[in-house]
This record gives C-alpha cells, structure tokens and sequence, in this order.
C-alpha cells in the first residue's frame, strides 16, 4: 500500500498535486456559508432539560437576556443634569433595533409605587419628565432605596452609580446594540463613565472577537513556522511542501465541517489553530531524513523511497494516536466539543494522506540543481546536535536522578491534582483590562448585580400563588439566599404584595408584610393593576392564572464556583425546609445554565481522556508488540499531563473549558514523541544489535526530528498568546509548557530507563535470524 | 406675462391651501363627533360587562363588572363607577372615576379586604386597564383636541363606508405616535384604529367587533383590543345596556363605594 501511494506521487506528482488542488478548492468553496455561533447553550444538547426549562420559563414570563449599561459619577451620580442625561439617553436607546422597548429598566421607565397628594395611591415612573431641582434628584434616590424590588438594582445605594437593564430580542444583537448604545453616551455623556455590561453581550462580543483571532492567529503560526522550518532546512522550495500540508490539511478539514452544517463554534474556531502545527509534523520528519540522507543517495527518487519506508509505521502510529485523543472527544456530551474533536480528527488524518503523497510530489518537482547544496551542512556538528549530544550525556551518566526526578514530580504532581478546581464564567474569557470586564467589575461592585438567575416555583392549580403560606415560604427563601454575599438581590411575587400592602396603608412599616388571608393577596394584586401598575411587570414574577411564580435572583458575580454556592444553598434549605404541598421549585438562568454544562464537561472530559488513555495504549501494546515498551511509551505523556495539570492545581488556575480539553490534546500529541524515539531507537538496534551505538545514534537524526517537532509545535502556538481572549492565551501558553514538558520527558527520562534498563528492554540478540538480518543487511546495502 | 404667471402661483397656492384647511377641519369635526357617538351616548348609561383577557398561547382569563355612566357635559366632565364580581376574590371591589376633560381625572377604589378606600393615581392614562389590553384612556376617551387630526381618504371596511383619519399626539405621548381611525360614515362609531409606536410599528389594533342599536343609539357592543408586540387580545362584551336611567350624581361618593347602590348594582 505505502509503496503504491509513495511510487505513484514519484512518477505523477502534476496528478497528485492538481487533484488536491481540485478537492481543496472544492471545500474552499464552502467558506462562504459559514455560520457563527457563539452562545453558550449551545454547550449542552438543544433537548438538554436544563436548556429547555429555561427557554420555558422565558417564554411563561416574558423575559429577556439583557444588558445593562452603568453610569458612575463622583461624588454622586444623582444630579438633575446627570438624570436628564439618562432621560435621553434611555430614549434613544428605546430606539434601537432588538431591543424590547416596553421592558427596558431606567428611572424613566420603570414604576414606583407611591403615595401621592391626598394619601392617593400612586403607580408611576421614577422619573417620567426631565428634572430641574437637586432636590427632586435626591427624591428620586431615595425612592429607589425605599423600595425593595428597586433597591440596589437601579442605583446604588451611595448614589454613585445607576443602572439601565436593557432586555433584548436575542443574544446575538448584544455586540451590535452595545455599540449603538456607546454612541449614545458618546453623544450624550459629560464626565460620568458609562459601562456596559451582561453574560450575553460577553458571549456574544467573544464571536466577533474570536475571528479577528482566527484571522489573525491562524496566518501568524504559519508564517512562524515556516520560519522556523527555514531556518532549519535553508531551503525555500523544500519548505514550502509541509505550508501546503498544513493549509490544504486546515481548508479540508473546515470546508468538511461547513459543508455538513455544523456551526462555527468558540471550541470549532481552534480548529485551524490547532491543525496547523500537526499537521505540519509528519513533513519534518520526511524531510528531516530527506535532508540526512540526500547527500547518500543523490538521487530524489530513491531518498524519498527510503524517508518514506522509514518512517510509515511511526509516522502512521503517531497519526492514529492523536486522532484517538481527539477522536474521544466525541464521547463528551457537549455538542461543540464534539464537533471539533471529530474534525481535527478529519483534519489530522487529511494531513497524514496529504504527508505521504503531497511531499514526494513537491520533492520530485524541484529540480536536482536547486538541491545541490541541500544536506551538505553537516547537522551533526550543528547547535541542535549539541543540545542532543548534552542530553545524551545527562540521560547516559544521570540516568538514576533522572528517574529519580521523575518519580518525585509524579508524587509532588498528585498532590497539586487535588487542588483543582472547576470554574469558569464567560466574562473572564476577557482580559482584565478588557471594557467588557471593566463593565463587569465596576458595575458588581456598585449594584446589585449583571448576573440574573431564577427560582420558579410551579404548581397545578391556578391562584396557588396567592396563597399566604406559598409566599411565606418564598420569602425565607429568598432571606436564606440572600445571606450570600454573591446574592445583590432577589426579588419575587412577595415584595410586589407587600410594597402595595405598606403604600395603601400610607407607608406604613407594619403592613410590609405578607397577608395572612389569599383574599387579601388577591386584592392587593388587582389594587396594583388597578392603579397603573404595568401588568406585564407583574406577569415577570407571576403567570397570569398565579399557577407559577418566579423568584429573581441577582447575582455579583458569575463565576460557575460562586453560582454553584447560591444554587447549593437555596437546595439545602429546600431540602431541610419542605416547600408546602404541590409546590415544586427549579433554578433557571443563564448562570445556572454555565453551571450545568460545565459539570457535564468536567464528568465529559474525565470519560473522553480515560477511554483514550486506553485505546493509545493498547495502540501502543499492538505497536510495540511488548507490554514493558507499550508501559514505556505512555510515561511522557503520562508525567506531562500530571505536571501541567498539577500546575494549573497550584497556581489556582481555574479548570474550565479550554483547559479540560487540552488533556486530549496532550494525550495525542506527547505520545507522538514517544514513538518516534522508541520505535527509531528499536529500528536502530534491530540493525546495530549493539546497545551503545544504538543509544550514541538516536540522538543523531531521530533526535533532531523529534526535537524539531517540539520546537515547531511549541512556536506554532505562540502567536496565541497573544490574543485579547483569554481562552486563546491558556490555549496557547499550556501547549507551549505541555511540548516542552513532553520533549523533556521523551529526550531525558525514555534514553534515561533505556541505559537503566538495557539488558531487558534492548537485548543484544545472538543470532540474527529472519526479518531482522534482512532489514539489517538491506540497511548496510 | 411674467405677472400672469405670478398670479397664476398665487392663486394656485391659496387654493391648496383652503383645501388643505377645510379637509383638517373636517378630519377635526369628524373625530369630535365620532368621540361623542362612543363615549358620550345618552345622558348616562348602565351595563353589565364581561372582559376577557386572551394571552399569547389563548389562555383567557374573565373580569364580570357592573358600569354606570353620568355625563355631566356633553363632550365634558363625566363620572363613572364600577363594581366588580368575578374574578371572586375581588368580589366586591369597586372602583369610581371622577373625568375631568380639562385637567387630570380622579380616580378611588374600594378594597373589601381591607375595608378601605384609597384614591389612586391617574397620572398615566397609557396605563392598563385592570390589566387588560385597553388602557384607562381607551375607557374614558383621549379628548380630540390633544391630537391633530388628518384626513388620509373615504373609504370602505367589512362593508361600511368609512373616513380614514391620521391623528398625531399634539404632544409628544408614549400611548402612540400615531393613530388611524377608520370611522363608520353612518354611525360615526370607530369601527378600527390602529396605533403605532415611535419606530412606527403596528403595536395595537382596536376593532368594534358588533355594534347595535339600543335605545336607538348605535352602541359598539362587542369591542376588542390586540396587543399586537405582545400577541395577547383583550375581548370586552357590553351586556343589558341601558340609557338614560336617571342616574343621581350623588352615587359617585365614598359612600357608594363602600355600600353598592342597589337600584342599579344587582
């Protein structure tokens, strides 16, 4: 098989290559239906419950993502000026298309129930017209602090700041009506900072972002590693061979994924990022030994057929094990993640094919002139075998402290395991310096917070609501939960009774308090539609036969870790404090939401990396044909991924999305390395039969192409690092730590056992008899 | 020749402009009278309404009350009380409206739970009523003079000869920013309007579903509002109507609010 594919790129590479160009220009054709999904929810299945809870309480209650826009002002926000201002910027705002006008939340629209002239009962906005005295400023502030459904939630409670919630008909406008929204307080604002803050802008302003990172990234690692492989190789035209590799390998692999409808998703955008460097690896290797043996055989032809005859079975191992790692991403069950493990799998398997036929027919396409002087640099004296020949000492004379170093970060590793920990929050997938953090932390700082999750209580019978003992339940709840200091606020059904209560008894502090008769409920419900409340500010907290209700619950910050606390604490006193009989309670809410998902990630990965695990190493066992070098081979990978994840332990780094799925990753690409060196190391002594030349020579040729590898994988990721989202750093920093970790363990720790080891893991064998006398004297020939 | 021309601009000028004058008056008499036909029909008036309200997904739910009218003036101050039955639990519940045409309406409430009456605030007449898709306004009236009227065409709707008239708040107004009335020629009922919001979208159609003659007076007894934004519909069914009952000023007081009067309220 391998020769045909191999002879037929020598003796037809136009063929080769015009097919290739011809599939890869098919795909490239697919670019332009791209579609772009950057919602979270999307993490979890479209018929995942969680999901489909909250799209049901949205629709029972009318409610939208929203957005909030921050004014803060010192010493105080609270000038007639400054609430003018609000007035018009609230009305342009009102103006924007996707944005829900009747919902928006801003002094000059939301109601206040108040006394009025004559001990009257009043229901109206804060603030309906414009302003003209400090002191009906301070009236309005002090409106907002006597009321518990507005308190904390529209200003602060200083004064310094106030906040407008803009409701929206979908979270995919929220980049775009935040910038509409910018000018406006560009047009409108004085000194006063505006901010502009929510989940949906975050995860919606991320997709755009994503892809001038994709634009950017993707290019910027090729350029790098053409460099690179320039500087290593010195040859243009040679270099250019594994470039078309790696674009043809990234078009085919996206075109594919376009084609069969799949989405552009945050984990899909990587895909490129990630296709690139692999991709390119299998090419340095060829032309690694290309390069050491040109100047032996002279002619192309016959230096292709040995590079290639060489390195199929570790090159087709090393193929097969990263997809296996990415492959098992498809287990998880979070759709996104799926997508992009089975198509950096396509992609990987593409560059393997397009490997094998793509670089001979290049290779046979430059003339013999152009290669006069290629590989006559005598590598083995160059600084890349210098650092080979140092390792080869290390691993040779300190062969027991390097195992004895490796059993020690082992142990100190499985501590640091433990300390782990999950969290995540779409927010931080910002830098700090970042408005959109900017935005979330001046903002949680000074109001009750960005962050909205809900507890809907839901019964069978209509006007179950109203009932005082339901309402007395919900407000110990709703006092358990705010003992949290993440809770800025909840509100629900009890405080609309009970400010109703306290203003028709002309505020009077006693009567803020639920009812002891439904009657009474009922008809302090209908005296706030009567006297002009908005029903549908009603209809946000109660459906309109009051079979269900809903509880807001706001929240400072929404990190997974902290939303998972409030959700825990309200369960406990749930649990220990039995609702009343046919009532149930259920979280929903964007938070809640990122919480769900993220378990099934973590339980998700924890599966995927285990199952790969596995497969890799019985893909070792079969490849190796020997359970000891099979143990062997998994240790670089094994040590990596327990160090790096070790670290992230340590350092306090959060475990989140893009972090879980570097461990497929690791797992795919380190053992890569691992193979080369033994499989090589195993080759050489099958034609040595002599441990020391067989351990003086790996560290010759395959050293220098594993550590090219190392180096091209490790700078191909750089560029990421770069990036103004946070999730694209991690990405590209832990692979930088993960590749130097695993070359370290495969070039120290694998010679290291091997010299430890040599009786029984590379025995001189007597008699050279069958297979290996013939690879052995057709080596020699 | 020159001056003949002149003339002739002049002329022609004038001309549009008388008829664009006696078209606005026309629009202007055609609402004046079209407002007194609905809202001010007989000197008072009683009825038994049933309002149901329709949501997005058709779930309904009912409010049964009891209604009397007194015109103090015609086209002016009026007087209105309602004494609610159903939904149950606020049985009881009444509730009085002291229009004034010129300034701002006063309006109380009874609350049998508490056995208390407040006044409450009539500020906002763009806000609901009893939450219904019908705000306070749509029940007692938006007087005329509040908006400029023009007049856009005759024309013809399920049948009936209509005028179709533009209205424009003279002030800016968060109820519509604009409203096409289509006025039945005979009656001068409104048989639709359509109100539209500051991006001038659709956002509520009112349709006068059945009109009858009672008493002689043509009467929309069967009315509707769709809440177009938000996909609910408020259906309002006017029942054992009553003209000119005699109903006494003095029923419009604390003290009915409290104690129904009987003669009228069964």
């Amino acid at each position: 098989m391998k020769r045909r594919i191999t002879e037929f790129s020598i003796k037809y590479p136009w063929t080769v290559i015009g097919i290739a160009v011809v599939i890869t220009a098919f795909f490239a054709m697919q670019f332009p239906k791209m579609k772009v999904d950057t919602d979270p929810q999307n993490m979890l299945e479209a018929d995942e419950p969680t999901r489909l809870f909250h799209q049901f309480t949205k629709e029972e209650f009318n409610l939208y993502d929203f957005i909030a826009v921050g004014v803060v002002n010192e010493p105080t926000a609270f000038t007639p000026d400054m609430l003018n201002r609000i007035y018009d910027i609230t009305t342009e705002i009102e103006e924007i298309d996707g944005v829900i006008l009747e919902d928006i939340m801003s002094l000059t629209t939301v109601d206040d129930i108040k006394q009025g002239g004559g001990g009257s009962l009043i229901i109206e906005p804060l603030m309906s017209e414009k302003i003209e005295s400090q002191e009906e400023a301070d009236y309005i502030l002090g409106r907002i602090k006597n009321s518990p459904i507005l308190k904390g939630k529209l200003a602060s409670d200083d004064g310094k700041a106030i906040a407008i919630f803009i409701p929206l008909e979908s979270k995919d406008v929220s980049h775009r009506v935040a910038g509409q929204i910018r000018e406006i307080t560009d047009r409108f604002g004085g000194g006063e900072r505006y901010h502009i803050a929510g989940l949906p802008l975050a995860e919606d302003s991320f997709g755009s972002e994503m892809f001038v990172q994709m634009a950017y990234s993707a290019p910027a690692a090729l350029l790098i590693i053409m460099l690179l492989l320039l500087a290593f190789f010195r040859q243009m035209r040679i270099v250019m061979a594994p470039m078309i590799v790696a674009m043809m390998s990234v078009i085919w692999a996206m075109g594919l994924l376009i084609l069969t409808g799949n989405t552009v998703h945050i984990m899909s955008s990587m895909i490129p990022i990630f296709l690139i460097p692999i991709s390119v690896l299998n090419s340095i290797h060829i032309i690694s030994e290309f390069h050491d043996h040109y100047k032996r055989y002279k002619h192309k032809d016959a230096t292709i057929r040995h590079s290639i005859n060489e390195l199929f079975v570790p090159m087709l191992f090393t193929s097969m094990t990263t997809v296996a790692g990415f492959v098992s991403l498809a287990l998880t069950p979070i759709p996104p993640v799926r997508v992009f493990g089975i198509f950096v799998a396509f992609g990987i398997v593409v560059a393997w094919f397009l490997s094998l036929t793509i670089n001979p027919a290049i290779g046979m396409l430059i003339s013999t002139k152009a290669l006069r002087n290629f590989g006559k640099a005598d590598d083995s004296h160059g600084p890349l075998s210098k650092v080979m020949h140092t390792f080869r000492d290390l691993a040779r004379r300190r062969n027991k402290s390097i195992i004895g170093v490796a059993a020690a970060v082992v142990v100190v590793a499985a501590v640091g395991l433990t300390l782990i920990e999950v969290n995540d929050n779409p927010v931080k997938w910002f830098k700090k310096s970042h408005p959109i953090r900017q935005a979330d932390i001046v903002m949680n700082n000074h109001l009750a917070g960005t962050y909205m999750n809900y507890l809907v209580f839901e019964s069978e019978d209509a006007d179950y609501m109203k009932d005082p003992q339901v309402l007395g339940y919900m407000e110990k709840l709703q006092r358990e939960l705010e003992k949290d200091e993440v809770v800025g606020g909840t509100t629900g059904l009890t405080d609309i009774v009970k400010k109703v209560r306290y203003e028709l008894f002309g505020a009077d502090s006693a009567r803020a308090a639920i009812p002891d008769n439904q009657i009474e409920v009922a008809q302090m419900l209908f005296l706030f539609e009567m006297s002009g409340g908005d029903p549908d500010d009603l209809f946000k907290f109660v459906t309109n036969d009051y079979s269900k209700s809903n509880l807001w619950v706001q929240l400072r910050n929404g990190d997974n870790q902290l939303v998972q606390r409030v959700v825990d604490r309200g369960n406990a006193f749930m649990a220990s404090n039995p609702p009343p009989e046919g009532l149930n309670i259920q979280w929903a809410g964007l938070p809640y939401i990122n919480i769900e998902w993220q378990k099934q990630m973590v339980t998700g990965m924890r599966s995927s990396l285990l199952s790969s695990y596995l497969v890799v190493f019985i893909m070792m066992i079969f490849l190796f044909r020997s359970l000891r070098w099979g143990l062997i081979s998994m240790l670089p990978l094994s040590i990596t991924i327990m160090a790096i994840y070790a670290f992230i332990g340590y350092i306090g780094k959060p475990y989140d999305m893009p972090v879980a799925v570097l461990s497929s990753l690791t797992l795919g690409l380190s053992i890569d390395f691992a193979i080369h060196f033994i499989q090589r190391l195993r080759m050489i002594h099958a034609r040595t039969n002599n441990f020391n030349e067989s351990f003086h020579e790996i560290f010759e040729g395959a050293g220098r192409a594993i550590s090219r590898n190392v180096m091209v994988i490790a700078i191909g990721f750089i560029p990421m690092m770069f990036s103004t989202l946070v999730p694209y750093i991690t990405v590209g920093s832990f692979f930088l730590a993960i590749i130097v970790v695993s070359g370290l363990v495969t070039m120290l720790l694998l010679p290291a056992l091997s010299v430890a080891f040599n009786r029984t893991l590379l025995p001189v064998i007597k008699k050279a008899t069958g297979k290996v006398a013939d690879r052995a004297s057709g080596r020699a020939a | 020749m020159k001056k003949v021309s002149q003339y002739l601009v002049l002329v022609l000028m004038s001309v549009m402009t008388v008829s664009a004058t006696a078209a606005g008056q026309d629009a202007d008499e055609i609402m004046k009278k079209s407002h007194l036909a609905y809202y001010y029909a007989g000197d008072d008036g009683q009825a038994e309404v049933t309002m149901t309200l329709i949501d997005k997904k058709g779930k309904e739910r009912g409010r049964e009350f009891s209604m009397l009218r007194l015109d103090l003036e015609e086209g002016g101050n009026q007087k209105y009380y309602t004494y609610f039955k159903k939904p149950s639990d606020v049985s009881r519940l009444t509730f009085m409206v002291h229009k004034s045409s010129g300034g701002n309406d006063q309006r109380w409430i009874y609350v049998p739970a508490v056995d208390l009456v407040k006044p409450i605030s009539a500020d906002d007449k763009n806000s609901s009523f009893v939450g219904s898709d019908f705000s306070y306004e749509d029940v007692s009236g938006r007087h005329w003079s509040e908006d400029n009227h023009t007049f856009v065409k005759e024309g013809e709707l399920d049948g009936k000869a209509v005028f179709v008239i533009e209205s424009v708040p003279k002030e800016k107004y968060k109820g519509f920013s604009r409203k096409v009335s289509y006025i039945d020629k005979t009656t001068l009922l409104p048989v639709k309007e359509e109100y539209f919001d500051k991006k001038d979208e659709l956002i509520r159609v009112f349709t006068a579903e059945k009109i009858e003659e009672i008493d002689g007076i043509p009467t929309v007894t069967i009315r509707s509002m769709e809440n177009i934004k938000k996909g609910t519909r408020t259906v309002v069914d006017f029942a054992q109507i009553t003209y000119n009952v005699g109903i006494q000023d003095n029923i419009f007081t604390e003290r009915y609010l409290k104690t129904p009067p009987r003669n009228f309220i069964k």
